[in-house]
């Protein structure tokens, strides 16, 4: 073989290579999650956006809220408190001083449900009670059982989604302390699909104003309403047409854990209350929409879950720092959490009319 | 490449071995938790399509050449094949790093402990490996009738 031939040899297999690994790329480009099913309205202002704070970090996440401050907290330092002031912009570090000792932890979270806070973990069956204020965290329920995911509805009273040992399921319940600590749970709320854990995956929503509790599915066009008492109010459809989920698991066939095998089709992303008004970020687009929009900001369904009807949706826009990660409302802001930054909007009244209906 | 023509004459041989073992250890370690490496690759934002049986086509193919490595009449083929297929691995990892939306890793054994940016280091390094190897395999048989 002469020396031309082989450089030739050597460029065509390099070219080779290259070229089908590209072709495989361009063929598989997903297809644009678009749905012509459901058009959305996007009215005109509808929040306006007030600032962006940089907070150094991307790994805070929204504890709660109380008066005009937000708090922040952080995955890596648990023990940090971020304290905002949302008119001033003043912001205060704040530190947790832990009563106990040695806790055993993966995932520690801290809760607001002002005048107190919670510190849970849920890989470790212990939850940690304190006042804000004060901020000493002391052991209150040492027992809790392992759960996935935990929002405080009251100074005693913790709503979770587990997984029930002999259902092998996701369950909704409540976690209760009055002088001992009691687990109720309501295992007919969620409806399992396919294996009735991944399936069921969802958010959990809370509205302190008119106390009611919701679920909403990451993977089925589905929110529950849920009253404090554990009943189902009523199931609400989102605009999307999403009814079953859309998953695909690979079933480990000694251990029989399972595991997604494919990325899955999210269609409530995130999803938040605000008075009658339920939020859900979809990532997914309707008829008429530009596609690029999926990467420059996150799209917002709102719906009155009251009168089952959507009523619009909006645009929280990606900020250089990041794109949209957490939001929720407090009062008549929003705040999102995007890459290192916090967004705050506010919201427009004719928009959102706020605490419309407040039962106590 | 100023060698001395002992190098020359061991060098592709030594390079093939050493690719050998590479691919051995890499489809072995796929195939040693295989359910996991097909999950993996079925989470990949461009082959999640193919996952079924790429999963199985990647070790085998790993495997085939190793073996098509250490046999004298097909090494010059076998490190042609060896190229390309480290090639299309680079290229997939330069593609997935620049141009998609989330990044996974499959990689078995100690390369799952490497960084996107060390894996493309390790990858170009055996790509030049394996270009230095077909270089020299293909002078050698003129110097060695001229030597022998």
């Amino acid at each position: 073989m002469n020396i031309n031939t082989v450089y030739i040899k050597l460029m065509g297999t390099l070219c080779l290579g290259i070229g089908l690994v590209v072709i495989v790329f361009l063929s598989a480009e997903k297809a644009v999650q678009r749905n012509n099913a459901f058009t959305r309205r996007y009215p005109p202002h509808p929040l306006n956006r007030l600032y962006e704070l940089n907070l150094g970090f991307n790994s805070y996440y929204i504890a709660g809220f109380e008066g005009d401050d937000v708090y922040l907290g952080n995955h890596t330092a648990p023990r940090h408190l971020l304290q905002i002031n949302l008119i001033t912009k003043d912001t205060s570090h704040l530190k947790i001083g832990f009563q106990t000792k040695n806790l055993p932890f993966r995932n520690l979270r801290t809760a607001l449900y002002p005048p107190h806070f919670f510190i849970m973990d849920g890989t470790s069956p212990f939850i940690l009670r304190g006042e804000i204020g004060e901020w000493i965290a002391k052991p209150w329920i040492k027992d809790a059982g392992y759960f996935l995911k935990a929002v405080p509805i009251d100074s005693n009273k913790i709503y979770i989604s587990t997984v029930s040992t002999v259902l092998r399921r996701t369950v909704l319940g409540l976690l209760k302390k009055k002088d001992k600590p009691k687990l109720e749970l309501n295992p007919d709320l969620l409806t399992p699909q396919i294996d009735g854990m991944f399936d069921s995956d969802g958010t959990l929503l809370f509205n302190g104003d008119s106390k009611t509790l919701g679920y909403a599915y990451l993977y089925r066009n589905e929110l529950l309403i849920i009253n404090p008492e554990l009943n189902l109010i009523k199931k609400l459809k989102t605009i999307d047409t999403i009814t079953t989920a859309q998953i695909h698991l690979a079933i480990d066939s000694i251990d029989h854990t399972s595991q997604l095998k494919a990325p899955p089709l999210v269609v409530n992303k995130a999803a938040v209350f605000y008075g009658d008004l339920a939020l859900v970020h979809s990532p997914r687009l309707g008829k008429n929409e530009p596609a690029h929009m999926l990467q420059e900001a996150a799209i917002i369904d709102v719906y009155n879950w009251r009168k089952d009807t959507y009523e619009f949706s909006f645009y929280i826009h990606n900020s250089e720092n990041g794109s949209v990660k957490k939001f929720q409302l407090h009062d008549t802001w929003l705040v999102a959490l995007m890459g290192k930054s916090i967004s705050v909007y506010q919201l427009e009244p004719s928009f959102f009319r706020p605490h419309v209906s407040k039962t106590k | 490449m100023r060698l001395s023509n002992r190098t020359r004459f061991w060098l592709p041989y030594a390079i093939s071995i050493l690719c050998a073992i590479l691919f051995i250890y890499a489809a072995t370690s796929k195939l040693w938790d295989f359910q996991e490496f097909k999950v993996q690759l079925g989470q990949s934002p461009v082959l999640t399509a193919y996952a079924e049986w790429m999963a199985w086509l990647v070790p085998l193919t790993e495997y085939v050449l190793a073996v098509l490595l250490l046999i004298d009449s097909t090494r010059q083929k076998a490190l042609f094949g060896f190229l390309g297929l480290m090639t299309m691995f680079t290229t997939y990892i330069l593609i997935v790093l620049n141009f998609s939306d989330y990044v996974p890793c499959s990689c078995g054994g100690v390369l799952e402990n490497m960084g996107w940016t060390e894996h493309l280091v390790f990858n170009l390094f055996f790509v030049a490996l394996a270009i230095i190897a077909i270089l020299q395999l293909d002078s050698r048989p003129i110097h060695n009738s001229t030597l022998s």
